[in-house]
């Protein structure tokens, strides 16, 4: 059964990436093979020419440095912002109130978040209202959307991400044991942010390598945030791909393909710096972990305000855009309501969001059950994906992958349109579940199922009874994750589904293009809806699932991802 | 019905195109009529604006009750993502049981398309409402390119400015004057960045008025190698360009992204002036609450740059008599009278003066000038992007 699972998950979602990276390797070498006898536009010499034309671009080297730099800084402030939030209010009172105010947070979809900064930060945005109300001129005033150097856009990422990072430490933290850390720690003289910062900061960084590498190749290849509120002169590097995509000229599709593919490239640097980074500070340089303890301070009891106040300031204005039929700058409210617009949509409305929950509901559950069959087999054959192939779906432009996977569906005669809808959303939630998971079953006490095993009960058993409950708090988060991953999907929805298959997310985004504010406003409520609903819920579901181990031992966990070591019995 | 067929003998001897026409004879659209029947047509069309949208939808019910043809609109965000989908079909071989029945385009999506053998057809000279289309207007070029019968003509873009009279009741009627006004009024001007569809319009507009040689520019050019030829016909664009951008909207480091954003910023009070290709844009615009009800649409002196845009069917279209009979219904005079209605639309007709119910477009079209050859968008917004892009 295991091996069927994970063999499942091989054909799903691994073996796809061969044609998909097919799709982007054979143009980027300027070859596109074509059935038939069809006159083709000479594509079919192998040369380099489209690496040519990416590093002929003029402003391609600004295009890569604003990607870096967006890219990298918004997830080291994210981490830090997560740090820093942990150590103050983990296991305080607090706690549960951070939560609940991150569920939003976390719920509300990127392209939503972008939408309502740009409402807050644009140059004719609310906050530029107010200042033009308290009798001040804004003409010509430095905005943080599309400013030069991407601040605007790396603020925001930093922001929409960390919402992620802290609820992906919540499961490592359960894991953890940090009472008994503090217990020991305390006794040998360290203060609070001490024991935060050389006791438990070294373990957990290494278990959140996974969720920070995520963010990290989501911040260098992200798309639809940088181009709503990203520089524009010269754009970020994925960006720019993206554009190149959309040329209609096909003898420009080896430019895209080959930029692609060197963004590609670059993430993987990225992401083997951001190991060696790692390294460094925890195992080479490690003198600061065992200086003793000083008693230091940390910020962090308000480094969770711009998560909560953006959101709360974002949710009223777009509620108020939707209503709004005249709002003229500088206004601070607008001057004639209508409710046309919300109107208009509401007939479509039921059908995009049935369709939107049919697709994220079933594509969790069976990227859920394939992601449990990798885990498991890995811990009983040591034997697992290597982690940078699962999340290649991840890190490059979906843009560039789809083109591959959309020629090999063509080949299948017929229009099946939902099952390949179905089979990208799978393809791309997996990641997310799989990233999700591992660290809590890299975490779990396998003596507790072995114990389990020794009392009587079948495999079965002594996974539902001991393993499945322990870890049901990790469970419901990554459900909540994966159903909001399917959500916002939009262009393998579009692509794959030849556009037959309509949800919320496709429909904003289509409306979007039109950049009427008031239609953006309503999609930008509804992409936020549904998932805020998910998150509330499984949140709520953690909270009150699972049970706390009473082991005082904990597995030490090996570094090395590819293989997961013997269980330790010192 | 029989009167326009009656209409379309006639016509359709007399077609733009050398092609060897078809003789629409009314049995053979008898017989086409007869095959869309429970068809149900896809038509992948731009989605952002509701306007359009809800037309579409007006005229889904329509011929579902006249014709029993389902018209079902996909929505794209940009129409470039289906001609991806259509040369991915293509790639793999799937010649029939495509996904895409009718498609919206112009311009380069067409040259694409057509270059790459992405188009059914020909099959305009087949529609007994070709008989009733303006032959005047270039319906039989797109972009340059001859459309050859591959494609049917839907509205008129004219490339017009918008003002609002209040703030500004004097508007400039040139580009020199516009200079001037960006220079008396500094970071109030403004045009989308190339290449956005209606930056590189502006764009072109300009060349063909500042350029000493505009007869030069119906001819094809190829920057790489006529560098110097390029050069000579384009310095003084690129002379006017550098005097304006320091006195544009944010000092020329950052332009808006498209038509939308730039008559958005006109209401914001930030531009003095917004670009758009739809001659009707303010009136929609102002029924929209978009705009105040000041604003005014005009052109430069020099006219306005004009392009039509048009129908097309893919070639492995399921449902192809059911496209047809869309198209042909979309160029019917009440189709087209309700699409020039800027409470609905505001998208001018292609139909004759005489061939609609009022016997009139009501409102004039702006004088024409013709698109320059499809090369020179792609030298000037490569050049644009050499010089200002970054």
């Amino acid at each position: 059964m295991i091996h069927v699972l994970f063999l499942s998950a091989i054909l799903l979602c691994i073996l796809p990436l061969l044609p998909g990276m097919a799709g982007i390797l054979l143009p980027a070498f300027s070859w596109l093979p074509v059935a038939g006898a069809n006159q083709f536009i000479g594509l079919d010499a192998v040369n380099l020419s489209g690496f040519h034309q990416v590093l002929s671009w003029p402003g391609v080297s600004q295009s890569i440095q604003l990607s870096l730099f967006t890219g990298i800084t918004s997830s080291l402030i994210a981490l830090a912002l997560t740090f820093f939030i942990l150590q103050a209010n983990w296991h305080k009172q607090s706690w549960q109130r951070i939560e609940r105010m991150l569920s939003p947070m976390l719920a509300m979809p990127h392209v939503a978040f972008a939408i309502g900064f740009a409402f807050l930060f644009s140059p004719t945005g609310w906050i530029y209202r107010v200042i033009e109300g308290l009798g001040f001129t804004t003409h010509n005033a430095p905005s943080l959307t599309q400013d030069p150097y991407g601040i605007g856009l790396t603020l925001a990422l930093a922001i929409k991400e960390t919402p992620f990072l802290v609820l992906m430490s919540v499961s490592v933290l359960k894991q953890l044991n940090i009472d008994r850390l503090y217990a020991s720690a305390s006794g040998l003289g360290y203060n609070r942010a001490d024991i935060w910062l050389k006791v438990i900061l070294p373990q957990w960084l290494p278990k959140m390598r996974l969720p920070f590498y995520a963010v990290l190749a989501f911040g260098l290849s992200v798309v639809d945030v940088a181009l709503i509120i990203g520089p524009t002169r010269p754009p970020t590097f994925s960006v720019l791909i993206w554009q190149w995509f959309n040329e209609p000229d096909l003898s420009l599709l080896p430019r895209a393909a080959a930029g692609a593919l060197c963004l590609l490239i670059l993430a993987l640097i990225t992401l083997a710096t951001a190991r060696f980074g790692e390294w460094l500070v925890l195992q080479y340089w490690r003198r600061w972990q065992i200086s003793g303890a000083k008693v230091r301070q940390l910020i962090g009891n308000t480094g969770y305000l711009p998560l909560v106040i953006i959101p709360l300031c974002i949710i009223p204005i777009l509620i108020m855009w939707s209503f709004a039929q005249r709002w003229r700058f500088p206004d601070m409210l607008p001057s004639r309501l209508s409710d046309r617009f919300w109107l208009q949509e509401l007939p479509t409305l039921w059908e995009l969001s049935f369709n939107s929950l049919v697709l994220a509901v079933i594509s969790t559950a069976i990227a859920l059950i394939l992601t449990i069959g990798c885990l498991e087999y890995r811990d009983r054959h040591q034997r697992s994906i290597p982690f940078w192939l699962i999340a290649i779906p991840m890190v490059i432009p979906q843009l560039s992958l789809l083109f591959g996977l959309q020629v090999t569906t063509h080949f299948i005669p017929g229009q099946h349109y939902w099952l390949w809808v179905c089979w990208s959303h799978i393809l791309f939630v997996f990641p997310y579940l799989y990233l999700a998971l591992d660290g809590p079953w890299r975490s779990f006490d396998v003596r507790l199922y072995q114990s389990a095993r020794s009392l009587g009960c079948t495999h079965w058993q002594a996974w539902w009874k001991v393993k499945r409950v322990l870890l049901q708090p990790s469970l419901w988060i990554a459900v909540a994750i994966g159903l909001s991953v399917s959500l916002t999907q939009y262009l393998p929805t579009q692509m794959l589904g030849a556009g037959r298959v309509t949800t919320i997310t496709t429909e904003a985004v289509a409306l979007a293009s039109g950049q009427d504010r008031r239609v953006s406003a309503i999609y930008g409520i509804l992409q936020g809806l549904l998932p805020f609903i998910f998150f509330s819920l499984a949140l709520f579901a953690s909270n009150h699932s699972g049970v706390r181990p009473q082991s005082n031992t904990k597995r030490s966990t090996s570094t090395d991802e590819f293989i997961c070591g013997k269980p330790n019995y010192k | 019905m029989t009167l326009l067929t009656a209409l379309t003998i006639a016509a359709s001897a007399s077609t733009a195109y050398a092609e060897a026409p078809s003789m629409a004879t009314e049995q053979d659209w008898q017989q086409v009529l007869q095959q869309a029947k429970g068809e149900t047509v896809y038509f992948n069309a731009w989605g952002g604006s509701q306007e359009i949208n809800e037309y579409l939808r007006w005229a889904s019910r329509e011929l579902q009750s006249r014709y029993n043809v389902t018209l079902k609109q996909v929505k794209v965000a940009d129409i470039a993502e289906t001609t991806q989908r259509l040369l991915a079909e293509k790639t793999a071989g799937k010649n029939n049981d495509g996904s895409v029945d009718l498609v919206w385009i112009n311009g380069e999506n067409f040259r694409s398309m057509k270059h790459s053998n992405l188009l059914y057809g020909p099959f305009v000279s087949s529609l007994p409402n070709w008989a009733l289309v303006d032959k005047r207007l270039p319906v039989d070029v797109d972009f340059t390119e001859p459309t050859e019968g591959l494609e049917a003509p839907w509205g008129v873009g004219q490339l017009v400015y918008i003002h609002d009279t209040k703030q500004l009741n004097n508007p400039p009627k040139n580009f020199s004057e516009l200079l001037s006004l960006a220079k008396a009024y500094p970071g109030q001007i403004s045009y989308p960045q190339p290449p956005e569809f209606h930056g590189s319009s502006f764009l072109k507009a300009a060349l063909i008025a500042l350029t000493n040689q505009p007869e030069r520019l119906a001819t094809a050019i190829d920057a790489t190698q006529q560098t110097e030829l390029f050069q000579q016909i384009t310095s003084p664009l690129w002379a006017y360009l550098d005097q304006l951008h320091p006195v544009a909207w944010k000092q020329g480091k950052q332009f808006p992204s498209g038509s939308p954003q730039t008559i958005q910023l006109l209401d914001d009070r930030q531009l003095l002036m917004a670009i758009t290709f739809n001659p009707n844009a303010a009136n929609a615009a102002i029924e929209n609450g978009k705009l105040p009800e000041t604003a005014q649409a005009y052109a430069f002196d020099q006219g306005a740059l004009s392009n039509i845009h048009f129908l097309a069917i893919p070639w492995n279209a399921t449902a192809k008599a059911g496209a047809k009979v869309a198209i042909n219904f979309l160029l019917s005079p009440e189709a087209q009278m309700r699409k020039a209605d800027t409470r609905i639309w505001g998208d001018p007709s292609v139909l004759k003066e005489e061939a609609l119910p009022a016997g009139e477009r009501g409102f004039a079209l702006f004088k024409p000038i013709s698109e320059p050859h499809p090369s020179w968008q792609i030298a000037l917004e490569q050049e644009w992007q050499k010089r200002y892009g970054h």
